[in-house]
């Protein structure tokens, strides 16, 4: 058994008239259990080369489970991002430097996650943490 | 404008071989520019004691074209300490995944609209496992905030 953490800060000193300063840690565990997650794809990068929407995660490749996703669209050029989408739904788009990390249950072979780039030549990099 | 950062950071000793040890900081900007988001739902919290699906953000009008092409972030967390305790998260009425116990999600948020023909557009649905009470926060960020009318 593996632990691995993830800790997300939020802060703003001015979106709101007090102050924003949210820390969560989660340890990412097994769906229903307190076992630590022990499979992964690693830390990836992924060029790609044309706008085209391209299979980042196929549903059918994983077990039905309690998986994470890491994302970040690595591009310094604010206008390009990635069009993220879930079980052919429009989940939102990923601007020049913006990461997510959200869970992903793979629950049918229909429940891809696909990226698709508005620039040729942008990186994505991703990371799933798998529940296996 | 208003600064508001996100960051993350994911850390194992164990879960390869290498530590894993990663950091990402993002400002968060209004679509395709460097001008920070200026608008939030504020952080909700809530108890929930039914396990039907709810819409998160209800003031929020989904596919409206207040919000077309506009940034928006959500955060959801599942305060609940009983790790078989799970809510399920939906966009549109499709399956995003499962928010176990002290699990939480960060993502952007299209708000567009879907199409399925069931009405939801881009709503985000939460649905507790349990109806015995679960504990959970959220909010958004977001540009282009359009309420509905009143009737």
């Amino acid at each position: 058994m593996a632990t691995t953490t993830a800790t997300i800060t939020l802060s703003s000193a001015d979106l709101l008239s007090d102050e924003l300063a949210l820390t969560t840690t989660a340890t990412l565990t097994e769906a229903g259990n307190s076992t630590g997650i022990v499979g992964t794809s690693g830390l990836g990068r992924k060029k790609t080369s044309g706008t085209s929407q391209y299979i980042l995660f196929d549903g059918d490749a994983y077990a039905n489970g309690a998986h994470k996703v890491y994302l970040k669209n690595t591009s310094t050029t604010a206008a390009q991002y990635f069009t993220i989408e879930i079980n052919s739904e429009q989940m939102g788009k990923l601007y020049a430097g913006d990461w997510c990390f959200f869970p992903w249950e793979a629950n049918a072979d229909t429940n891809d996650i696909k990226i698709q780039p508005s620039a040729a030549d942008m990186v994505l990099e991703y990371m799933l943490f798998i529940n296996e | 404008m208003a600064t508001t950062t996100a960051a993350i950071t994911l850390t194992s000793a164990d879960l390869l071989t290498d530590a894993l040890s990663l950091s990402a900081t993002k400002t968060l900007h209004k679509a395709g520019s460097t001008v920070g988001l200026d608008q939030t739902t504020g952080m909700a919290k809530a108890y929930l004691t039914a396990t039907t699906n709810i819409d998160i953000f209800p003031t929020l009008i989904e596919g409206s074209m207040a919000f077309a092409g506009k940034s928006s972030w959500v955060y959801i967390c599942n305060e609940s300490e009983d790790e078989t305790e799970y809510a399920i998260i939906t966009i549109s009425g499709n399956v995003i995944g499962k928010l176990y116990a002290g699990d939480f999600l960060w993502m952007p948020w299209s708000q567009s609209e879907d199409g399925h023909g069931n009405n939801r557009h881009g709503d985000i649905e939460l649905a507790p496992s349990v109806d015995t009470g679960m504990w959970f926060t959220w909010c958004c960020i977001n540009e282009g905030t359009e309420y509905p009318t009143a009737v």
